[in-house]
């Protein structure tokens, strides 16, 4: 009993950390149609960032964030506006693309390798110490985790809802012709969405990267799983994002807990069969 | 206050448009008649900058707009009110109409704009907090032309306000597009089926075939029965 | 009536050049870089298959070579089937693992999830072979691998995948050339008017699957008995960014493309190996480099080439 309660708290905050890192993935694909296999290296690039500027540079947590964050809005601006857009212009665009950032997605792994090294680095925690209570033990730093990652989504949320360009974004999501016809400049948009995606998903590899060890190559296993998780909760659905992420998080603890650690992979890659072939628009039917 | 000259436009390989000149004075209401395929629509697509012309010329009170993307025309006061609609439907009617007023000079007078555009169509503000997704035809068209006047536009183009609508409905958009002329001295380029009823309120038609203007007319000057025969 | 325009005799002149290779005094390793270009552009030919011509976007190919290798090699090592057999039976063993696995569940889905789930696939497959350790040889691999025939020197090994090249490439081009090849062609560009034409969406589908993954299969079998090995790291990153490179560099959807993209890759590797750690960067800067700049590949220049010298034949054979 008490091992189910710790595998579901467990369970919780790695699927709270998988939330953010997909909601990255499925706001560019809401938006633009582009689905970004270069995904895990984006968070990875964050990590790396943020690791650089509080280790080499000795700068407090915050502000080396928000440098970091910085840098990654204009690095997916400058990518959308230099490569992806005219990428988008040609016939075929679905599938170039996917191959344009799998090209780029080695590139940058591989140029993170070579500048940063191959030896693990990870992020300080937050918080230290735990809490107890009873046989539950929750460590202070992963609840800061669930709530900075709460705070995070409601942010974005009111961001879509409330403001200018999160109402335009999501009015490119629905309907670009209809966005041109009420004066929405498609192209800037595009472009914004990809910053903002890029920070999402940069803030997740700086979340992730306090959990686990960091080395240039764990992007590819994000990555995967992000995949499953944005085709589970629907191609374009941010809610649907975080609920396949908390289920998928559960259901990988819970799995972990009974059968054992090496059917991680292959559970996921059922599941992500099951919804495909069951659902394939997924359980809050995204393509929005 | 737009004067089209000459103006080619291409699907790929396919010409759809031969050299059309057409022109709109200020707080006229002009219809564009014609069969269907012969491109009526893709002459408004060209003008309001979602197709870019091969060649010729489109200029909007007295500026070159051809070939300018569709959010630089809007920002000029040219409002296109599309046949398919593309509403946001995932949204409710004031979201829709909120990102109506876009454009950076139509912000300020969201109030005002949102108040005529309930004046006009007073269903929608009934169903204000409604998801696009659920409105009727004639509501979801009534949004549509709510949403173009929320842009602070000085002249309409709309791409047949009446089509796939019942009688009544169609009369309703019908008297609201009148209203929307006589009220805000709106000038109004309007493509039709329902050719008696936007002879009633336009000043002088067009009639386009197989891509050419075919001839034009003032309005009390033709029949119906005469337009109806030059479809053939 | 034999048209000897100079295109027939270009090609007729370049297949004797492969022929008299090995007896115009090829090193041991440039015949092993011709096995290598044999086979890899067999892969990148039915990849270009899928994806060129059926519009299918798989992204699990390499995982197609690594079926059809592994069941060759333990075919012939653990139960001593001769080489002879084992290739057509890894060819069908892959052709039918694939069809059920990917083929099927592609009949439901279109486009990216097409995409996701052969990538899923070729990407789990390592940790299933590292999980079957006693059949697959885990992470090691395969190992001696018996060859073709006993006593088989590079040059057999040579001339046997120079043959297999032809046979494969002549079935491809004849099906590209066939009813069902324009079957796929249609399906590609507008499924709507193909369905008016009568073509079965879900037949030809399948069929694309079954076909282009039997004859990658196949090829992974004539790997393992050519080269001896073959291994997890056959199915990484390297291989797969590789493979794309070479079709995307030699021109989608084209027949001759993914051939000359695999000549080019196999034989400029080489350059890459010399960058040494460098070398994936490079790789990865090259891919999107030619998905920018060159989307319709080196064979866009071929025919620039093609028709200047075509103009160039015209001006001096024409009367003054």
């Amino acid at each position: 009993m008490e091992n189910f309660v710790n595998a579901l708290i467990s369970g919780l905050i790695s699927g709270s950390l998988y939330a953010a890192m997909a909601l990255g993935l499925t706001i560019i694909y809401g938006v633009s149609r582009v689905f970004n296999f270069g995904h895990g290296v984006i968070a990875v690039i964050g990590a790396y960032l943020t690791w650089y500027f509080l280790s080499a540079l000795g700068v407090p947590f915050l502000l080396a964030t928000l440098l970091s964050m910085a840098l990654m809005a204009l690095f997916g601006w400058l990518l959308y506006r230099f490569t992806i857009s005219p990428l988008l212009k040609k016939p075929n665009w679905e599938f170039s693309t996917v191959l344009f950032m799998l090209g780029a997605g080695i590139l940058l792994e591989n140029v993170v390798l070579q500048v940063f090294g191959p030896r693990v680095k990870s992020i300080p925690l937050l918080v230290e110490g735990a809490l107890k209570a009873g046989f539950i033990q929750i460590n202070w730093h992963e609840l800061a985790l669930i709530a900075i990652v709460v705070i995070a989504i409601a942010a974005l949320s009111l961001f879509f809802k409330y403001s200018r360009t999160g109402q335009a974004m999501r009015a490119v999501a629905q309907s670009i012709p209809g966005a041109q016809v009420v004066g929405i400049h498609i192209e800037q948009i595009f472009g914004m969405t990809f910053a903002l995606a890029f920070v999402v998903t940069g803030f997740s590899g700086i979340l992730l990267g306090t959990k686990y060890y960091l080395n240039p190559h764990i992007g590819w296993e994000w990555m995967v799983k992000g995949f499953v998780i944005v085709t589970f909760g629907g191609l374009g659905s941010t809610g649907g994002a975080v609920v396949a992420a908390l289920i998928l998080g559960l259901v990988e603890a819970i799995a972990t807990l009974y059968l054992g650690a090496i059917w991680v992979w292959p559970i996921w890659f059922v599941l992500f069969l099951v919804v495909l072939l069951l659902r394939p628009q997924g359980i809050l039917g995204g393509r929005k | 206050m737009l004067n089209v000259k000459d103006l080619v436009c291409y699907y790929g390989d396919l010409q759809v448009l031969r050299q059309v000149s057409l022109q709109v004075e200020e707080g006229e209401v002009v219809a564009l008649f014609g069969p269907n395929g012969h491109g009526k629509s893709t002459l408004l697509k060209a003008i309001c900058g979602l197709q870019p012309p091969k060649s010729g010329s489109i200029q909007f009170k007295g500026e070159e707009i051809a070939g300018l993307p569709s959010h630089q025309i809007v920002e000029r006061g040219l409002a296109y009110i599309p046949e398919e609609r593309h509403l946001f439907t995932d949204m409710t009617v004031l979201e829709n109409l909120y990102l109506g007023a876009y454009p950076r000079h139509a912000r300020a007078a969201v109030k005002k704009n949102l108040e005529f555009v309930f004046h006009i169509f007073p269903r929608l503000a009934e169903r204000r907090n409604q998801l696009c997704s659920t409105l009727s035809g004639g509501e979801a068209r009534m949004v549509a032309i709510g949403r173009g006047l929320m842009s602070e536009t000085s002249f309409l183009m709309v791409d047949e306000p009446s089509i796939g609508l019942s009688p009544g409905m169609k009369m309703a958009v019908f008297d609201a597009i009148r209203q929307i002329h006589q009220e805000r001295g709106m000038t109004i380029l309007i493509v039709e089926q329902e050719i008696q009823h936007a002879l009633e309120m336009s000043h002088r038609i067009y009639l386009m075939k197989k891509g050419q203007i075919a001839f034009e007319r003032k309005g009390d000057e033709i029949q119906v029965e005469e337009i109806e025969k030059a479809y053939f | 009536m034999k048209n000897l325009n100079w295109k027939s005799i270009l090609y007729i002149g370049v297949m004797a050049f492969i022929l008299l290779y090995p007896w115009l005094g090829a090193s041991s390793y440039n015949k092993h870089l011709f096995i290598l270009f044999f086979i890899w552009s067999i892969v990148a030919a039915n990849w270009n298959l899928m994806m060129g011509y059926a519009g299918i976007n798989s992204l699990g190919n390499i995982g197609f070579m690594a079926i059809g290798g592994y069941t060759a090699g333990i075919l012939a090592k653990t139960f001593g089937v001769p080489p002879l057999l084992t290739v057509p039976i890894a060819g069908l063993v892959t052709s039918l693992v694939v069809t059920v696995a990917l083929g099927l569940p592609a009949l439901r889905l279109s486009g990216i999830y097409i995409a996701l789930l052969t990538l899923i696939f070729a990407d789990t497959l390592p940790s299933v072979l590292t999980q079957t350790r006693e059949i697959t040889g885990g992470a090691m691999g395969l190992h001696e691998i018996p060859p073709f025939y006993p006593g088989m020197d590079k040059t057999g090994a040579y001339y046997i995948c120079f043959v297999f090249f032809l046979i494969v490439l002549y079935i491809i081009y004849r099906v590209i050339h066939s009813s069902t090849g324009m079957a796929f062609v249609a399906l590609r560009d507008s499924e709507n008017f193909a369905y008016c034409l009568g073509v079965n969406k879900f037949k030809e589908r399948l069929k694309v699957f079954a076909l282009s993954s039997l004859m990658t299969g196949a090829a992974g079998g004539m790997y393992v008995h050519a080269l001896g090995d073959i291994s997890p790291t056959t199915l990484g990153i390297e291989p797969f960014l590789l493979t794309i490179a070479m079709i995307e560099l030699g021109g989608v959807g084209t027949f001759l493309g993914p051939i000359l993209g695999a000549f080019v890759i196999v034989f400029g590797n080489e350059f890459l190996r010399l960058a040494g750690t460098l070398r994936l960067t490079l790789l990865g800067a090259l891919i999107c480099t030619i998905i920018l700049f060159y989307p319709g590949g080196v064979i866009q220049f071929f025919t620039v080439l093609e028709h200047r010298i075509e103009a160039f034949l015209k001006r001096k054979t024409s009367p003054a």
